[in-house]
């Protein structure tokens, strides 16, 4: 049969990996994946040389806009191992809340991306409603709807004012409603079903082998997790659990998502409970020469930074591994043997910060015509979508819900 | 001090020599070995411990360039270093990569990197750098300056 080659990415310029994907493709299937990357790399490893131990975590909040806390938290974990530096418990709770809001507000993004990936646009909208209230927590409590500056070496930056308690409590209470609402939906649906069970599988074996990190191995069932792990911050002072799903495929990463929502808004409410008055970091003089390691669970899986002083004021060297860059390689486990009406959706379902797609097309491999575009990749997948559905004949329970939203019955 | 199943693995019957073991805090644990065991090292790691290579840093010296593989075991909660030295300036090691897929993007990073080359590579070409990048220039050596090189 003849082969094609599918090129999808390079990508934008604002996401935190550029990629390249080639699929091969033998009609509808994929025979193979080539992925390739640096096409935006930026070189922070090399700029924080020339940075001072406080001036790193501005740099490394820029790697991604929407994981933007996870690496200063791991960064200042890595100097705070090398230093041998306590922080106070009130910091402790602190970094919880922020960490935890920036997850929440990840995955809701991501449930809505998938959602419009696979034609339903009203979890898009739903979704997106949703977070927005988050990012309003985060402007009134760190001045900005991301990049919130908050981690140093130490401790934190801003104090949470107890005034501003409530509000992120009424955030959260409808947050959880919506949540619970949304993942009764989700579950129920036999559309969503129809398109995510059984498709893109990562085994067990294989989320060992490409060492992959986050939803991504906890969707196989593997109970892998930085906070509970290795824990940093204040995630030993609350009580939770680590969520785990069975399957490997599509459904089994969105759910562990959505039920990790539960999880974080669990933290949040405990920590702001068990906040202790007190100061908010501890000062420190200098960095001795060594080396440190230190990792924290970002919404994608675990970020790592290695940190290691001479004595002086820079580091000589600050190693960082983003979550992306052992979840992708991951590909070539899930995608062989998949159509391509389904790779883009099991592209996103590691949440790979990869969500612009109008930058895929479908190229023919002798005369490099263009055959498709991403748009048209998209649609495939949503035309998929309302296939199943109108096979089914019925009413599905997301568009029942999104029927009383419309009505005001909710 | 050490509680940990893996790190006692590593103390009983690593098959590697081992020259020196720093437990800094019981959650961070560095073991120095020779490169030319650090596949019987990484095997032993992966297959025996069940830890995960969470990933690799390679670090520039005056006496040749550091690779710390870093394996997380999370049932330890601890996180163990291997650590290994090679000579500049033709730096050359063992891949891992070539029985564990975890390894074989960071190896290719720090090849362009650093200049290391993994023997026995399965799929050895750039990763970060284009493919017109000048051969032989390693952006993060010591004594290559920040912004000498522009694309």
């Amino acid at each position: 049969m003849k082969r094609t080659i599918v090129p999808l990415g390079p990508f934008h310029p604002l996401l935190e990996e550029a990629e390249h994907f080639q699929l091969y493709v033998e009609g509808e299937t994929v025979v193979d994946i080539d992925m390739r990357i640096g096409y935006m790399h930026r070189g922070i490893e090399k700029m924080s040389q020339y940075k001072t131990f406080d001036q790193v975590p501005f740099t490394v909040e820029r790697i991604c806009g929407i994981c933007s806390t996870s690496h200063p938290i791991a960064y200042v974990n890595a100097v705070e191992d090398l230093a041998g530096i306590e922080i106070p418990e009130r910091a402790k709770y602190i970094r919880n809340i922020v960490a935890e809001l920036e997850r929440l507000h990840s995955h809701m993004l991501w449930v809505g991306l998938a959602g419009h990936f696979i034609g339903y646009d009203t979890v898009f909208m739903w979704a997106w409603k949703y977070r927005e209230p988050i990012l309003d927590i985060f402007e009134l409590i760190s001045g900005n709807r991301n990049h919130y500056a908050m981690m140093k070496p130490g401790g934190v930056r801003r104090d949470i004012k107890e005034e501003d308690f409530p509000a992120i409590i009424s955030m959260l209470d409808t947050l959880a409603k919506g949540n619970e609402l949304f993942t009764g939906a989700v579950v129920d649906d036999p559309v969503i079903h129809a398109r995510t069970k059984g498709v893109g599988i990562l085994s067990k074996e294989d989320a060992i082998s490409y060492g992959t990190v986050g939803p991504t191995v906890r969707g196989s069932d593997i109970s892998d997790d930085i906070r509970t792990d290795d824990p940093y911050a204040g995630y030993d002072l609350v009580d939770w659990d680590v969520i785990t799903y069975e399957g490997g495929d599509v459904f089994a990463k969105a759910a562990v998502r959505l039920l990790e929502n539960f999880e974080s808004i669990k933290i949040i409410r405990q920590s702001l409970e068990k906040m202790p008055p007190g100061p908010i970091e501890t000062e420190v003089r200098e960095i001795p020469p060594g080396e440190g390691v230190g990792h924290a669970e970002a919404p994608r899986g675990e970020v790592f930074h290695y940190v290691r002083s001479d004595g002086s004021a820079c580091p000589v060297r600050h190693k960082i591994r983003a979550p992306s860059f052992v979840n992708i390689p991951s590909f070539k486990a899930t995608c062989i043997g998949e159509t391509i009406a389904d790779v883009a959706l099991i592209t996103a379902s590691v949440d790979p910060c990869y969500c612009c797609t109008e930058r895929m097309a479908v190229v023919d491999r002798q005369t490099e015509d263009v055959l498709m575009s991403g748009e048209e990749l998209v649609r495939m997948s949503r035309e998929k979508t309302k296939e199943i559905k109108e096979g089914l004949g019925q009413e599905t329970p997301i568009d029942k819900l999104a029927r009383k939203l419309q009505r005001g019955e909710l | 001090m050490s509680g940990s199943v893996a790190l006692t693995a590593v103390k009983e019957s690593m098959p590697a020599k081992i020259l020196e073991i720093v437990e800094r805090s019981p959650a961070r644990a560095y073991v120095y070995i020779a490169p030319e065991e650090i596949v019987a090292a990484s095997r032993f790691m992966f297959e025996e411990c069940g830890v995960r290579l969470a990933t690799v840093s390679g670090v520039d010296t005056r006496s040749g360039i550091e690779l710390v593989y870093h394996w997380m075991s999370a049932k330890d909660h601890q996180f163990i270093m291997i650590k290994t030295k090679v000579k500049k300036p033709f730096p050359e090691i063992d891949s891992v990569g070539s029985f564990l897929p975890a390894a074989v993007w960071i190896e290719r990073e720090i090849h362009d990197i650093l200049g290391v080359v993994f023997r026995g590579h399965p799929d050895f070409r750039k990763l970060i750098l284009s493919d017109d990048w000048p051969e032989g220039i390693h952006p993060y050596k010591r004594g290559v300056r920040f912004g000498e090189f522009k694309a």
